[in-house]
This record gives structure tokens, sequence and C-alpha cells, in this order.
């Protein structure tokens, strides 16, 4: 069974949508850890380490996740896990932005996968078995279908 | 050797008047916290407000919205520099014709990350757009504060989702803001993960008390109960028993201008319901403690859930927001925009939000729904509901708000729908019915009477059934998703897909 982290990074106290994806996600047949709200950058790295986690899910809803995320990426090589696999979804910036320039910002910034507002947890599911397959097959991750 | 510095003792937990020693050793520790603690001078400031002309005094102002049947309209708003503030404020005043003008702050200066804010500062001025997603008010301090109020010629409320309103409300209410929302319970279980409840309420009795201070010198403040809780599906009676615990913690503390917020529910009639019962449960339970000569008007609040992405969809819901509001009766409606699900809006749109809710208060300014037998039934179920809880965290603090509060959360007497709060036990949950109302579908440990259970527990019965599902918590979950459904699936448009469906 693959282990997931999730949590609300930095102080977002948005709780609902990502204690929904991670009833979902425990539905699909993942281990769910759980960090919940407010969760410090530094938390989710020592999560991921504690329960040797197979992927990271963070969720940012109020703005300001563009600031919280700086230097997310470098956090986990740091700590030895500079491949595992991680995702970011939410309302990622302040204000109404083009979604394609804000996926290639996130991208860059070392995420796997970046979701734009108001994505739906079967999506979610579905990218994470289809990366998990490319994984395992040597690569980072999956094409787009 | 004995240390002649000793550690002073928390006053034990209770509602009592924090009292004039205390209050005067709790201010000068708090403003000592940053720098521009030491700009906020309260004789200077509370004449300050006694100067400002009376349409620019939020409790004023609120009186007269009451007195003449007047339902005002407020949007919310924070960005992270002063030159995108002022633009911003300019904007609601002027081109939303905005009542009450707000300031929103950062989420790093409401969890007192004052350090971090100041870099959102320094970014957002390098980007050229707000890295922040509000006004860092506790950086810039007052005398900034005030020139942004001097741009306005509106009364202005600091909006400041946190259990930590200590610096900013010293700030604010010193920087020329007559109003000041959040409350002791309600932001404690909304917008905190480790804050244990009397830590939040403690914090705001501070603010109370500051309020009451203001008062002695003059200034009638307006302070306002954020009773939109975690902004998900919160059936009325769950917000308004915080409004009449906060509220009676808030009056003993001195506090006699007292607004409450509830969260639309988009339910015509429940939505009516609400407002009214609201009204008149905290005028019972403050009568009831003594407390005879509290003025406390209602907010109704636009949709606090997720909005859909579709313009026209959001364009609705903001036009509908302002019909419930006008037809309840309240006294405020605080608006949102067609940018909702992507977001803070931009000035432009945000003065829009207020333009379209404006409209539908006008339109609906003489309707109203009392008599009505749906109506009435809905009010006699949101009372009855209240009373049993009310009456027993009264109880269970021995005739102390404060100590029964704290006691019944433990307890999960008192209970919050996906809180964020460790402390509460967020076992409640709602679910919307057959007839579109907001209901109980499990009511963890709170106290409600059996039979009245038994009412929300047909009706959500009625809704499984009619869509032909289980009965189980995915009614609670779709509940959540409901109103940001593309508009197809929530209503579609050929009779084939909904037979093949």
């Amino acid at each position: 069974m693959k282990t997931l982290v999730t949590g609300v990074i930095g102080s977002d106290t948005h709780i609902v949508g990502n204690r929904i994806l991670s009833m979902a996600l425990e539905k699909a047949g993942y281990k769910v850890v759980g960090l919940g709200a407010l969760t410090p950058a530094e938390d989710f790295v020592k999560a991921a380490i504690e329960t040797d986690a197979d992927a990271v899910m963070v969720s940012s809803l109020y703005g300001q996740g563009e600031l919280d995320v700086r230097g997310f990426r470098d956090l986990f090589i740091e700590a030895g896990l500079g491949d595992i696999m991680i995702y970011i979804g939410g309302n990622l910036v302040v204000g109404k932005q083009q979604w394609g320039d804000v996926e290639r910002r996130f991208l860059a910034m070392g995420f796997d996968r970046a979701f734009p507002p108001g994505t739906r947890t079967e999506i979610v599911i579905d990218t994470l078995a289809r990366d998990f397959a490319a994984r395992a097959a040597g690569k980072r991750i999956a094409d787009s279908p | 050797m004995v240390s002649i510095i000793t550690e002073r003792a928390e006053m034990p937990l209770s509602e009592a008047r924090i009292d004039a020693d205390e209050f005067a050793r709790l201010r000068r520790e708090n403003l000592a916290r940053w720098p521009t603690g030491a700009e906020v001078d309260l004789d200077e400031a509370a004449e300050y407000h006694r100067n400002l002309p009376q349409h620019k005094q939020l409790g004023w102002v609120m009186r007269r919205a009451v007195a003449e049947g007047r339902c005002l309209v407020q949007p919310r708003g924070g960005f992270g520099t002063f030159e995108l503030q002022l633009e911003l404020m300019t904007t609601l005043d002027r081109e939303g014709l905005a009542d009450i003008v707000p300031t929103t702050t950062d989420s790093y200066t409401r969890n007192e990350r004052w350090e971090q804010a100041a870099k959102g500062i320094e970014e957002s001025k390098k980007a050229g757009r707000s890295m922040l997603n509000g006004m860092p008010l506790v950086n810039y301090g007052p005398k900034v504060a005030r020139q942004l109020n001097q741009a306005i010629d509106k009364p202005s409320i600091v909006l400041s989702g946190t259990s930590m309103p200590k610096l900013t409300s010293e700030i604010g209410i010193a920087g020329g803001y007559s109003g000041y929302l959040g409350s002791g319970i309600a932001y404690t279980v909304s917008y905190t993960k480790e804050v244990p409840i009397e830590v939040g309420i403690r914090n705001y009795q501070y603010l109370d008390r500051l309020a009451s201070e203001y008062m002695a010198k003059g200034v009638e403040l307006h302070r306002r109960q954020p009773g939109f809780l975690t902004g998900t599906n919160i059936p009325p009676s769950i917000a308004i028993i915080t409004c009449v615990l906060d509220a009676l913690m808030a009056a003993a503390q001195g506090v006699r201008n007292y607004g409450l917020e509830m969260g639309q529910t988009m339910h015509l009639i429940q939505d009516a319901a609400a407002i009214a019962c609201c009204r008149e449960l905290c005028q019972e339970y403050l009568a009831k403690r003594g407390y005879t000569d509290v003025f406390t008007p209602i907010t109704s609040l636009h949709w606090m859930g997720a909005w859909p992405q579709d313009e026209a969809s959001c364009q609705t819901m903001v036009a509908y927001g302002g019909t419930l509001a006008a037809i309840g009766g309240a006294a405020s409606v605080t608006t949102k925009s067609v940018h909702e699900a992507f977001g803070i809006p931009t000035p432009a749109a945000n003065a829009e939000g207020l333009r379209t809710t404006r409209m539908a208060v006008y339109l609906a300014r003489h309707i109203r729904l009392d008599g009505l037998p749906e109506m009435e039934r809905e009010k006699d179920l949101i009372r009855r509901e209240v009373r049993a809880v009310i009456d027993k965290v009264l109880e269970m603090g021995d005739g102390d708000v404060v100590v029964g509060s704290v006691r019944a959360f433990a307890a999960g007497v008192l209970d919050i729908p996906w809180s964020p709060n460790r402390y509460v036990k967020s076992n409640i949950l709602p679910a919307r019915d057959v007839d579109g109302y907001l209901r109980i579908l499990s009511p963890g440990a709170m106290p409600f009477p059996k039979d009245v259970l038994e009412v929300h527990e047909e009706s959500l019965r009625r809704r499984a059934e009619a869509e032909g599902r289980a009965y189980d918590m995915d009614l609670a979950v779709d509940s959540v998703y409901e109103m940001s459904e593309p508009l197809r699936k929530l209503l579609p448009d050929q009779f084939t897909r909904l037979a093949a469906e």
C-alpha cells in the first residue's frame, strides 16, 4: 500500500477540501497521513521521512501558497528525498491569473503536478495512479492522457 | 537568594471583566511586541474617533441602518502594500458605493508572523502585484492606517480571521477603524489548529475589554461576531449558538454594540428564519443575564462555501445573496464577487459585486416573510435547537459562559462541522435535505431534542430516497461541493441525458 502525506501549507486554515481529498484517497486504497491545516513546509518533510511516504500532496487555498512553497523541493533534496513525487493544488496565487502561467511557475519550482482551483478528487486519484505506474516504468511522471 | 521578580499568575478563566490594573499590564506587554505598538496612545486615539464625523463611525452607522430598516452593503478586501490598499479602498468607496469599507489583513498578520509579513510587503513591491492575501496592518502601523481612512468617506472595519487579535486590534482602532470583526469562539474553532479554545477566548476578552475602554472615553466602536464559522454548510442553529455565547462574553467585558454574522444557506426561508432567530435569541439570553442595552444588528454573508467557476453563475449568487439579506431583514450584507472561485478579486470585480448586491437589496426592500407557515416552522425548530444547547453550556459552566463553553467543547456538547481545530470534536455533520434546507445528518454529542433530530433525519432520508442513493456521509460531502458544481450537472439541459443517467 502506497503512503501519501496530505496537508494545507503555511498559515492557511482551509481544511475542508483537503479533508475530503484525504478521505477519497483513503477510499482509493492509499494510506493517508493527514497533517491538517496550518502545516509548516518542514512538517511535510518530517512526515514524509517518518512514514516513508511515496508522495506528498500540498493544498493551498488562500493565495499565499506562492510564498509558502519557496524552496519546498530543496527541503526534500536536503533530506535525501529529492525524487519524491510532490503535487500541489488549490487557489495558488493572489487573484485570478491565467492557469497556464500559474502551472508553469509551480512546475518550475519543482512540483510534479499542479492542479487548478475546483479540481475534483477523481482527477487527482486518476493522475496519481498513472504517475505511480510511470514511476514503476522508470519515468518521472506519466504523459498527458 | 530569593528572586524578587515573580511570575504573575494568570487570571483564572472566567467571564468576569478584566480589572483595570490587569488590563493595563496586558496592554503594556502587548504593545511592546512590535515597534508600531509604540505609536498607540489610547487617549489620543479616542479623541481622533470622537472627532470623526458620525457617518464615518460604524457604531453609529449600524444603529442608523437598523433604525431606518436599511440593509447596508459591505465587501471584504485587502492587499499587501499601502498603495494597493489605498486604491482598493477608494475604488470600493466610490465605484462600489460600499456603505462600509473593509481592510482584510493577510494571513501572516493573522498568525502574528510579522517578520514574514514584512518580507511579503517587499516581495509584493518587487513583483508589482500583491503577494499577500491582505493588508499587513501591524507592519504599517496606526499612522499609515489613518491615511487609508482619511482617503474614504465611509466607516471602515478590520476583518482579520484569527484567534490572536490583540495587537492588530490596538493598531487598527488607533488607526481610525471603528469596526472590528472577530470573536473568541468563532475564530478559534475555524482559523486555528493548535490554539486551545480558552486561549482564543482570553484574546478576545482583551479586544472586547479594549472596546469598552474606548466606550468609557465616549467612543462607541462596532464589534462583530463572525458566525460563518468554517464557511461550509453551517445549519443556522450551530451559528446562532456561537453568536449567543460570544455575545454574552463580549457583553461581560462591557461591549454594547455587537453585530452577529450569519452565513447564507442559500435557502430563502431558512435564511430569513436564521436572521430573525439570531437577533431574537441573542437578545433573549443577553436579557436573561441582565444585559438589556446591547445593540445586536445582524449581518448576512454571501455564500461562504466553494463557488462555481462560471462567472454568470457567480453573478447570480451575488445578486441572490443581496435578495436573501434584504428579505431576511439583515442590517448589512457582506459581499463576494464573480472571482470567488479563483481567490481574491480585483478592485473592479469587487466593486461590481457591491453594485449587483445593492440593486438586489433595492428590489427586495419591501418584502418580508414573517407569518409564512414554513418560516414560522423553521424558526420554531431553530429556537428549540439553540436553547437546548445554550442551556446545557451555561449549566456546565455553573453559570459562567466562558467556563461552560470550554467544558462544552471538550465534551462535544458544543461542536462545529469541518473544524481544523484539534480541541473541537467535529463529529457534527450537516447536509442539504430534500427541500434544500441545511439539516443535521449526524449531531455528534450535541444535546438537541430527540423530536427535532427526527425532523432532520426524516427530510434527509427523503433526499436520499429521491436521489436513489444511500443515507450516509456522502450526502454531507456532496453538499459541500454542491454550489460549485457545473450548471449542467445541477440542472441538466437535456431530458435524454437525465433519463440515461
